[in-house]
Parts: structure tokens; sequence; C-alpha cells
């Protein structure tokens, strides 16, 4: 299979994009498509643009960056916490692994109505619902990174006489290190995802809920302008936790 | 970290344990503490299950959306192997469209379930098409990893000792793909379910969103755990069988 | 070499694993006995999975025998003993998130060298492998053989009398084999220290041990040890003498049945068991 150069490559890929725009310029112009349903290209990057450039979006973002920072928090410090708990022994390992694994399978989502029952329909219910689905992707890789050390470095450090103390941090820590960082990094993004699904299934503020707004008083161009933010927004939030995550594994094998 | 020689009991009856532990100090702290406006005992929630099953409209909600999933599903597994085929076996098409649908995988789609409601309504398809658009993307990405896996010497082994186009097809390439077809499948479940509940608790107004709304704002946690229990049975059945078939069929596979 | 002092006693050592009755239970030592002069390189050699390695470990503390003792300086072993045996590995264990320096200096916190002292006798170690240019340099960035030098710094920075080495060069290609071989022996000339080598190679054994101990098939036992009467530093033209042959041409008769009924154990040739 012949692979172009990456230049054509670019080029192909920026010729899908040019495609797409161009379709949806064509199947906007009056008399296709219905604006409701879709806006034509031109209001919705003119409001997209209105949403970078002025602070009309600030209070449900910050409501929502909120919710989704004290989510992670919680997840990240009991995730590692209670994976380190776990780790200390083999048997501890066995039982609850395949617990937490699978909890981790059923739909989280479906804990949501609970929350909205117990916390209300404000941020504390999107928050309950981020640390609960970000908690399980950091336990779980916490329990990986700290159970499953290579047992050449445990064996070597053995046989130059470390003691319990030296034998966690200087060997145990350091190895296990870029496997929590990549399960932190998975608890990151996915708090945020699922705080905007909270947010779009009820809530009373944040970006999920501007969006759903707007789709309800068919502000379509608005609509779309919120959601292209909304995408942006993730994957600036992917881009820079892997970025971390890739610093952080720097100099290591 | 040392292992016992010989455990006091077997991880699988101390995990048993350790669930109904839990339930039993949830039964208890709910019991003396919780306001039964917003908390309820598991015992409540077990007794509501009657109640739950013996009204008709709520059964043909969770009726409607098991069909929903399955449909979704389907329709997932189908086109996501077509067009993970299509991407994946021809370099050119695969490097220029392969990073167009990772860029669409990527995105948070709970934002754009709105239009999803908006464009297709409040019934079965807006949550069909919500499902498919979640699960097309893990069957599109594991078909061409599937495909890509193919090693070059066993089709170099295959032509030299004569096969023709079609017999490498049968013989190599499809049964090459089974582990990964079914690998997609179990991931196409689990994203199909995250869609169709995701959409289903957002249309408030029918469907199984309108008895989650329901049983929030009338206060009765018997019926909401109820009925949450009820369908995370449903995800988690079909999530094993999903598992058990992958598990089956990928034996012969190496890794 | 003056002094025929015994510094290790290896007596009626066997290792077993599973239970008598058991239809798993493998016997990987069966009775070995073995005494290791203070200053000698003793070669130990044998089939896959006769159990040198084990010995090794057992030697160094690591694992347990079933039955049978070890004494070091008459001193019994009880588990790893770091002031006095030093371990060099096959695979690597050089943390990949310290530099090789730091590797070393790791390496003297945990025997509990003061921190005052570490950093000289840390570079020192890797000046005698000659690795004193690469001293911030991290695992990856270095060559097979150079990580196995630097895994052979750290160990001569715990300063011990005893190094036991198992198959350390054995992932490198034989070039890079023989020069790190020669280097070892000039090391030992010079530090007069107690090694205890295991390997595949016939050659590498003959090269660098005083003594070569030969292991049969599983369950293992000393079947013979063979002596290298050639002074230390051992010369490169010792590879290439009839005396080297000579030796090697041995060590491969008594090995041959030995690989074979390993090979037929395991079902790996047309023979019958």
């Amino acid at each position: 299979m012949k692979s172009g150069s990456r230049l054509a490559q670019r080029l192909i890929q920026l010729g899908v994009l040019l495609v797409i725009l161009g379709a949806w310029y064509w199947g906007t112009l009056p008399g296709r498509i219905n604006p409701l349903l879709l806006p034509p290209p031109a209001p919705v990057f003119r409001n997209f643009w209105v949403l970078l450039t002025t602070s009309s979006i600030w209070p449900d973002l910050f409501v929502t960056v909120r919710e989704w920072v004290t989510a992670f928090l919680i997840a990240a410090v009991s995730g590692c916490s209670l994976g380190y708990i776990i780790s200390r022994s083999g048997y501890a390992v066995k039982v609850f692994d395949p617990l937490l694994a699978g909890l981790y399978s059923i739909p989280a989502i479906l804990l949501f109505p609970l929350y909205l029952l117990f916390f209300g329909l404000g941020p504390g219910s999107k928050i309950a619902i981020g640390t609960t689905i970000a908690f399980f992707p950091i336990v779980l890789n916490t329990i990986a990174g700290l159970a499953y050390v290579d047992k050449a470095y445990i064996t070597a450090a053995k046989s130059m006489g470390a003691n319990n103390l030296q034998m966690f941090w200087s060997v145990m820590m350091p190895a296990a290190f870029p496997i929590v960082l990549t399960g932190l990094r998975l608890g990151c993004i996915i708090a945020f995802l699922a705080i905007l699904g909270g947010e779009t299934i009820s809530s009373l503020a944040g970006l999920g809920h501007r969006i759903v707004s707007l789709a309800e008083n068919m502000e379509s161009a608005q609509m779309f302008g919120n959601i292209l933010f909304a995408i942006a927004m993730a994957f600036i939030i992917n881009g820079v936790v892997s970025f971390v995550e890739a610093r952080g594994k720097r100099g290591m094998q | 970290m040392t292992d016992r020689k010989g455990p006091i009991m077997s991880p699988g009856i101390a995990r048993l344990l350790a669930i109904i532990a839990l339930l039993v100090l949830w039964e208890v702290m709910a019991r003396l503490y919780a306001d039964p406006l917003f908390l309820c005992p598991p015992s409540q929630a077990i007794a509501a299950l009657p109640h739950i099953f013996s009204d008709p409209k709520i059964v043909n909600a969770i009726r409607v959306t098991i069909y929903e999933v399955i449909t979704a599903f389907i329709i997932s597994v189908a086109v996501g192997m077509t067009i993970g085929l299509a991407v994946g076996l021809q370099g050119f098409t695969k490097q220029a469209i392969l990073p167009v649908i990772l860029l669409l995988y990527a995105t948070p789609q709970a934002t754009i379930l709105p239009l999803f409601v908006l464009s297709f309504g409040i019934g079965p398809a807006a949550k069909i098409a919500f499902g498919v658009s979640h699960g097309i993307f893990p069957v599109i990405v594991t078909t061409v990893a599937g495909v890509q896996n193919l090693r070059a010497p066993l089709l170099t082994a295959a032509r030299s000792m004569g096969a023709s186009k079609i017999q490498v097809f049968t013989s190599i390439v499809f049964p090459h793909m089974i582990p990964s077809f079914f690998t997609g499948m179990r991931l196409g479940m689990t994203a199909v379910l995250l869609g169709v509940l995701l959409a289903e608790l957002y249309v408030s107004t029918a469907g199984i969103g309108f008895y989650t709304r329901l049983f929030a704002e009338s206060f009765s946690p018997p019926d909401l755990f109820a009925l949450i229990a009820v369908l995370a049975t449903i995800a988690v059945t079909l999530n094993e069988l999903c598992r058990t078939a992958e598990r089956r069929f990928s034996r012969w596979h190496a890794s | 070499m003056s002094r025929a002092e015994t510094v290790i006693r290896v007596e009626g050592v066997s290792q077993a694993f599973g239970a008598p009755g058991d239809p798993r239970r493998v016997v990987a030592l069966e009775s070995a006995s073995l005494d290791i002069t203070r200053g000698e390189l003793l070669c130990l050699i044998g089939p896959s999975g006769c159990g040198k390695s084990t010995l090794l470990n057992i030697i160094g503390g690591l694992a347990a025998p079933s039955t049978g003792t070890v004494t070091i300086d008459g001193q019994p072993v009880r588990g790893p003993s770091p002031q006095k045996v030093a371990f060099v590995f096959q695979e690597n264990t050089l943390f990949p998130w310290r530099t090789i320096i730091d590797n070393v200096k790791l390496g003297m916190a945990f025997q509990g060298v003061a921190k005052s002292e570490r950093d000289e006798r840390a570079f020192e170690s890797l000046k005698a492998v000659g690795l004193a240019d690469f001293t911030n340099h991290y695992p990856s960035q270095l060559s097979g053989g150079m990580k196995q030098r630097a895994q052979l710094a750290r160990a001569l920075g715990l300063q011990t009398e005893i190094l036991l080495m198992d198959e350390p060069f054995a992932a490198l290609d034989e070039q890079t084999r023989m020069v790190l071989g020669e280097d070892l022996s000039v090391l030992l000339a010079r530090t007069g220290k107690t090694i205890i080598f295991v390997t595949h190679s016939l050659v590498e054994a003959v090269f660098l041990a005083d003594r070569v101990a030969v292991l049969t098939a599983r369950p293992g036992k000393i079947k013979k040890i063979i002596h290298v009467e050639e002074g230390h530093p051992r010369k490169s033209s010792f590879m290439t003498s009839p005396k080297l042959t000579a030796l090697r041409n041995e060590l491969y008769a008594l090995l041959h049945d030995e690989i074979r009924k390993t090979m037929s154990q395991r079902g790996e040739t047309s023979e019958g068991a």
C-alpha cells in the first residue's frame, strides 16, 4: 500500500474539511434544509466569534469548569487513596479489582437521576456524576500501577538491601507513576464529558444547559455556536491533559 | 506485598461477602439516618420492583429502550464494519478519512444530543440515531485496527502456495478479522448503551426519561432505585453477552 | 593466588516446587554441594531449567532452599546480604526513571552508605566500567552493552566482596560479550572479588572462569567441575588458544547429553523421552 507524503495527506484532510464546509454552505442556501435544523455556516461562526470575544458565556463556563475541577479532584484523591490501599495486599487486589472493573461496566449515567433526586438540579448532582464516572479509571489504574510493578525492579532493590519505605518511595511509586498518570488523564477527560452530559439532561446553568435552552428556544445559530465552543473546549482539554501526561512520562521507558 | 500461601477464603467468596456487607451497611444507615424523601434502604427498593413491573406503561418504556439498544447496536456493527473495512483496506482512504473519523470520535456527543432530538423528535428514532452515533466509532476503529494487524508474511505464505484472491480472503482475512469483530462488538455495545440511555434520560416527556423524572420529582426513591436497578441489570447482561461472545470466539488469538 | 580459603560453602542444597506427590512437582536442584574459594571466578553452566539461576539466587539469599545450607564466611545465609553480596541480573533492572549515576547512588542508599560518600563512589564505579562520560544519561539512552556495564557499576558501587552474575551478557551480541568478558577479567584481577557467573556460553565460561561447574538436566545436580589454569587478567590471545578449545570441547562433551535430555523432557526433539 503506497503511502503518500505527509503533505499529500494533510492536503487530502484539508480537502475533506473543505468539502464538508462547502456542503454545509450549499445545503443551507435559502429554500433547502430547514435553518432551524441546520443553520448556515456564517451566522454560526459569527456566534462562535461572539462567544470567544465577549464575556457572555463566562458565567456558564465558570459553572461547568468549577463542577469539572471539583469532580476531578475528589475522584483523583479518593481513587488514588483507595487504589493505594488495595494494592498493598495481593489478596485485596484479587478480591476488589474485578469488583471495581465490574462496576465500571455498568453505565454510570444511570445513577444521574438518583443524584438529581438527592442533590437537586444544581451543581451538586453534576459534581456527583462526574466524580462517580472519573473515579473508576483512576482507581483501576492506580491498582494496576502499584500492584504490578515489574518484579525485576523489586528483586534488584531487595538484593541491595532496600527497606520497605525505600522500596515504596524509590521503586514502586516511580514505577507506577506513568500508569497512574494515564488513569488521571482518562479520569480528567471523562469527568468533563460526564458533566456535560449531566448538564444536558437536567441543570440550571453551565455549558450543557446553555445548549439545551437555546435548542428549546429554537435559536439554532447560537446553539451551533455554543456547541462549537463546547467541542473546542473538549479538544483543548484533551490536548493539554495529554501534553501533561507526556511530559510526566518523559525520561521513562 | 506478599501472597499468602493458601488463602483464607477464595477471592470470589470474599468479594461476595464484601458486596453483602456493603448492602447491609446501606440498609442499616438508610433506616437510621436517611430522609425517606431522598434515600431508601435496598429492601424498599426491592419491594418496589413489583410496582414497577405491574405498570404496563413502565414495562413498555423498558421494552422500547431494549429495542432501541438492539437496533442501534445492529446498525452500528453493520455500518461500522463496512466503513471500517472500506477505510482500512485501502491505504489511501485510510490516511485521508481515518483522521476525520477519529476527530468525530473525540467530540463530546452530549453537546449535540439536543440536535438529535430536534431532528428526529422524542420517539425511538432519536435514541437509536444517538446510539448509533456513539456505537459506530469503536466498531470502525477496531475493524481498521484488525485489518492493519494482518501480517504480511501470512499473506505471502498463502500466495506462495498458490491461493487465489478469494481463497486468501476466506481463509486468511476473514478468520483473522473475527477477534477484532467481537472486540468491536463489545466496545460498540458499551457505547450504544451509553448513547441510548443518555438520550432516554434527556427526553423527559416520554420513555424511561419520563419515569426517572417523575420518580425524582415526586420524591419516590424506592421506585427510582428499582427502575434504575432494572436498567442496570439489562445493561450489564447485554455487556456480559458481548464479552462472553468475544472470549469464546477469540480463543486462538495469542494476545 | 596464595589463599585457598573457602568463602562460600554450599551444602546439600535442594530446591523443589510443589508438595511431594503433587504431579506438577518440579525439582529444580538436587543436593548441590560446592565450596567457593575467595577471589575465584566460578562459572555455573548447564542446560535451560537445570537450576543454575535458582542456585545463584539461593546463594545470594533471594530464595530459600528446600533442604541444605549456604554459609558465607561461616555465617548461614538467611536473606539478602547486601553488605557481602551484589547481583547483576540478565534483564535490565536499572530504574528507567533515574540517570545511571542516580541508579548507582540509589543502590548505595539501599545498602546504607552515607550520603556524603555516595557521589564520589558512584563516579568511581562508573569510571571503572568506562561510563564516566555518560553519568547523566538515562538507561533508555544507552545501548545494551552500556546498560549492563551500568548494572555492573551499580553492583561495584556496593563494594561487596562477592559478585553474583546471572547471565549478564545473554542479551548482548557476541562481539559486545567478548569485550565485556575481557573487561570483567581485568576487573577481577584488580579487585580480587569472588565472582559466581551463570552462563549458557561454553566459550564464555572457559574464557572467564577459574573453575566451571557443570550442572545436569533437571533435577539439577553438579555433574563435574572443570579447572581452568590460567591467570587473570585473561588475554585476548587465550580466546583462540588450543587450551581453551580443548576445555571447551570437554565442556561440550559433558553438556551435550544434558541438553538433549532437557529438550526431550520438554518434547522438543523428535527422539523419544
